[in-house]
């Protein structure tokens, strides 16, 4: 450190650090902080190990982002909202089960199981949106309870063992490559670049930003309130069914505890790239950002041989850091 | 007894100084004076009504008093003690207990948790000492004749109820000058005597007691003497029994007109075009009817609570109407659904920008374009070279300061933000606007600027304009008729041209809304 910078008297340098991160510049580091944050992780990595930035690597890292991604941003609507949406692991299980029970049932119709999986989860979706808009249930308790519902659904379906004797053409649309890459990775580019412009630049968005961000004045904008929240939750139901269908073809195996827990890391993902637990505020560039990052630590730390709940501590405080920096950016911003 | 404070207060006044002495207390909002230097003595077992139009500066001196407010100059001294001003802690200490007109209790919390709130009793174990809070919640309450029980949960109480357990607490804290802001505005006539009764048996016991009020008949009920605020000076100071109704009103009223306000036009003489007929606001209340012309600024004077907002947000849909109906060009709009109002061409600016007007996280242009999302898209894709032409042209019409249209609306100034929820609704298609305390919280300048754009609306583009407003001064100055509203009911109309002195009227208007003049409504437009 040198010595001439402490001479400075502290209140030119809260001045300047004041008009610094008011400044272009600083707004696009706090707004971009957790990009730094990926970067500095994937030089971790790739300095550590080898096996990092291997292409095989980089895109099994895609592959396992896939079904997050897809739920992520779900999640990102609902959130946005200022809602959210506990049951998507569970609509993953029941979508995986019921799916996965046609293609058993009657093995030459297999697309028909993965259609009426998607169907399921978009008919939970359905039932959230109606309980958090009709009956005004808070959105927490709401989908709390079809959480639980929806996971019980799915042990029912298999009478609570996982679904056995499912057929190998099961796993082709999800082990299918596209140009190189499995079609559930081109599925979550699809679905990140549709989200992204539905949000950001059609009415859709603008509706959903308003009713998070003051549901007073978008109703007396004349935004059917209740209908917006409606449909994120039905939304957010339909993508968690798709996310179902694609693990369980992924893995060709359906069990009723798939994407047990999974609610959480999207929410983690959400959070992470910079979305507001209040709603109105964060974008689908931020969660695909919070996205990579949790599945870049996910398989930079398996690399790595370090133990889950090792990897489990450093995530949670990752969200916390996340977190912490937003609130820091804000009051400089408001300031 | 925790109440006995009040005797106590008794014997310091045998000394020579007064309980409270206000001496030059300034205080300015901005550019924007709220009190020029008030001078005022406060004696034990004294009941003052503190009177004055809103904006006079009632509330400010009170919360000054009560450590609220840091004063800009002056001092107050409390039996011959200088107060430390600022400190709401310190004000309690020294005896000051304000109840605030937005009662803030913790609702889920018994009756006697709130008394003792912060300064609970303990047990030599360190336990809160439930038993004697509730004791001595009992006993409390039974001094004043309040018959509930103090395990009650606040929440079950009506806001009466909540009040008069607040005062009970100043008491327990041993206040011997209790400020009440507004203590009858959010609750009914019976309660009103209550209240009363109560004031009553504190001025027994030597307790002083300040009350706002600007109706006449609150101020004869209990008040030993009555002072007069207008503008933030200190207009009269009297002993009620020497002061006549007439006198009281007279030092309340005649604000001056400033010069913010646009010459006056008289209206384009258009036909009607918004017509509510007998809409129904609460269930089994009064039943209003009220026509607008195209180019005419009607105004809806009134005191607080006197149901202007109401009557507005149900003729726009904002909320329910159990009655009656609102049409646009003798169209009938559909109840309780705004974009409905919005299509036919009506818009609304609500009372409170920050709650119902700005989405504050989103940036100028997508408050821009909320209320007519429709206009600018295609097939749900937004338009984004005629978003931000029209975003701008609007912006620039209502002056808008600002540094780009991407700005979010968060973190303009007040002005600025109410700017942005006017300037959105205008478009082509605006025919109806209803603004709803349009300069609240607004600096002066931006204030002017806003009374001529309402006065261009009207003249240039035909806009038939329905405002409702508090400020007396507004309501004169702008309208080209004034209606009075008292509880729900329309009870007088009066037409500008009709009264060129802008004095008599604001009397008239005033007498009105204060309750104290018979009905009256003018026949030129009466529907």
């Amino acid at each position: 450190m040198r010595t001439d910078t402490t001479a400075i008297p502290s209140s030119i340098t809260t001045e300047v650090s004041k008009t610094f991160w008011r400044s272009r510049g600083g707004v696009f580091l706090i707004r971009n902080s957790m990009v730094g944050v990926m970067l500095i992780a994937v030089l971790v990595f790739t300095l550590a190990t080898p096996r990092f930035a291997s292409p095989q690597n980089l895109q099994s890292i895609l592959i396992a982002a896939a079904p997050f991604a897809l739920i992520a941003l779900g999640q990102t609507l609902v959130i946005l909202t200022g809602g959210i949406d506990l049951s998507v692991g569970s609509v993953i299980a029941l979508s995986a089960m019921t799916s996965a029970w046609f293609a058993v049932n009657d093995p030459s119709k297999i697309w028909l199981g993965f259609a009426i999986g998607v169907l399921v989860g978009l008919a939970v979706g359905i039932v959230n949106g109606l309980l958090v808009s009709v009956f005004a249930i808070a959105p927490f308790v709401a989908t709390l309870s079809t959480l639980t519902a929806a996971s019980g659904l799915a042990y029912a379906v298999g009478k609570g063992a996982p679904i056995l004797g499912i057929p190998a053409a099961y796993g082709e649309l999800a082990n299918t490559r596209l140009g190189g890459l499995p079609v559930p990775v081109w599925l979550m580019f699809i679905g990140l670049l549709v989200i992204g412009v539905l949000l950001h630049k059609f009415a859709f968005g603008t509706r959903i930003y308003a009713v998070g961000g003051n549901a007073v004045a978008a109703e007396i904008a004349g935004i059917k309130v209740s209908r917006v929240r409606f449909q994120v939750y039905a939304i957010s139901g339909l993508l968690a069914g798709i996310s179902g269908v694609l693990l369980s073809s992924r893995v060709v195996n359906a069990a009723p505890s798939l994407g047990a827990g999974y609610e959480l890391d999207a929410i983690a993902a959400v959070v992470i790239g910079g979305a507001s637990l209040f709603g109105g505020r964060g974008t689908v560039w931020g969660t695909a950002i919070g996205l990579l990052l949790i599945q870049t630590l996910n398989n930079g730390l398996d690399i790595m041989l370090i133990p889950s709940y090792w990897q489990d501590v450093i995530k949670g405080l990752l969200i916390a850091t996340a977190v912490g920096v937003d609130v820091f950016a804000i009051r400089r911003l408001n300031r | 007894m925790e109440h006995t404070h009040g005797k106590e207060a008794v014997t310091v006044a045998a000394t020579t100084s007064p309980l409270i002495a206000v001496r030059n207390v300034v205080k300015s909002y901005g550019d924007n004076p709220v009190l020029r230097g008030i001078d005022l003595d406060i004696e034990p077992g004294e009941v003052i009504a503190l009177a004055g139009e809103n904006g006079a500066g009632k509330s400010t001196l009170m919360k000054i008093l009560a450590g609220l407010v840091i004063p800009d100059a002056g001092e107050v001294g409390v039996s011959g003690e200088p107060l430390n001003l600022g400190s709401v802690r310190e004000s309690r200490r020294r005896g000051i207990a304000i109840v605030p007109q937005e009662l803030a209790p913790v609702l889920d919390l018994p009756v006697y948790a709130n008394i003792f709130l912060g300064r609970e009793p303990r047990t030599t174990l360190g336990a809160l000492d439930r038993k004697s809070m509730i004791r001595d919640s009992k006993e409390l309450l039974r001094s004043f004749d309040l018959h509930v029980d103090p395990r009650t949960p606040m929440r079950m109480l009506s806001t009466a109820m909540q009040q008069l357990i607040e005062i009970v607490k100043c008491i327990s804290i041993g206040a011997s000058v209790i400020l009440l802001d507004e203590p009858t505005s959010a609750i009914s006539q019976n309660e009103v005597d209550r209240l009363y009764r109560i004031i009553r048996d504190l001025r027994d016991q030597g307790v002083a007691i300040v009350y706002t009020t600007h109706k006449m008949a609150e101020i004869r009920a209990v008040a030993t003497r009555v002072v007069v605020l207008r503008d933030g000076v200190l207009i009269s100071d009297e002993a009620i029994s020497r002061i006549s109704d007439e006198q009281i009103v007279t030092s309340m009223i005649g604000r001056e007109l400033d010069d913010l306000y646009p010459a006056l036009q008289s209206p384009g003489g258009g036909e009607s075009i918004l017509s509510i007929s007998d809409l129904v606001v609460t269930p089994g209340g009064p039943a209003v009817s009220l026509t607008v012309r195209k180019g005419e600024i009607v105004a809806l004077a009134g005191l607080l609570g006197a149901g202007r907002t109401e009557l507005m947000e149900a003729a726009y849909g904002a909320r329910r109407a159990y009655g009656g109906q609102c049409a646009i060009d003798g169209r009938v709009i559909r109840s309780h659904d705004p974009s409905a109002a919005i299509r036919a061409g009506m818009a609304l600016v609500p009372e409170d920008r920050k709650v119902g007007g700005a989405v504050l996280s989103m940036n100028i242009l997508l408050n821009g374009i909320l209320p007519r999302l429709r206009r600018f898209t295609r097939f749900g894709w937004l338009n984004k070279k005629e978003i931000v032409e029209h975003v701008a042209h609007n912006m620039d019409a209502v002056r808008l300061k600002r540094t780009s249209l991407k700005q979010e609306v968060g973190h303009l100034s007040g002005g600025n933000q109410q700017k942005v929820v006017i300037g959105r609704w205008l478009t082509g298609d605006l025919k109806v606007l209803l603004l709803d305390e349009p300069t609240r919280g607004v600096d002066v300048g931006a204030r002017s600027e806003i009374y001529q754009l309402i006065t261009d609306l009207a003249r240039e583009h035909n806009v038939a304009i329905l405002m409702a407003s508090s400020d007396m001064t507004e309501v004169i100055g702008l309208a080209h008729r004034i209606v009075v509203m008292t509880q729900g009911e329309i009870v007088a109309e009066f037409d500008r041209a009709d009264h060129p002195d802008a004095e008599v009227l604001q009397e008239l208007v005033f007498r009105h809304a204060a309750g104290i003049a018979e009905p009256h409504r003018e026949s030129r437009h009466a529907n």
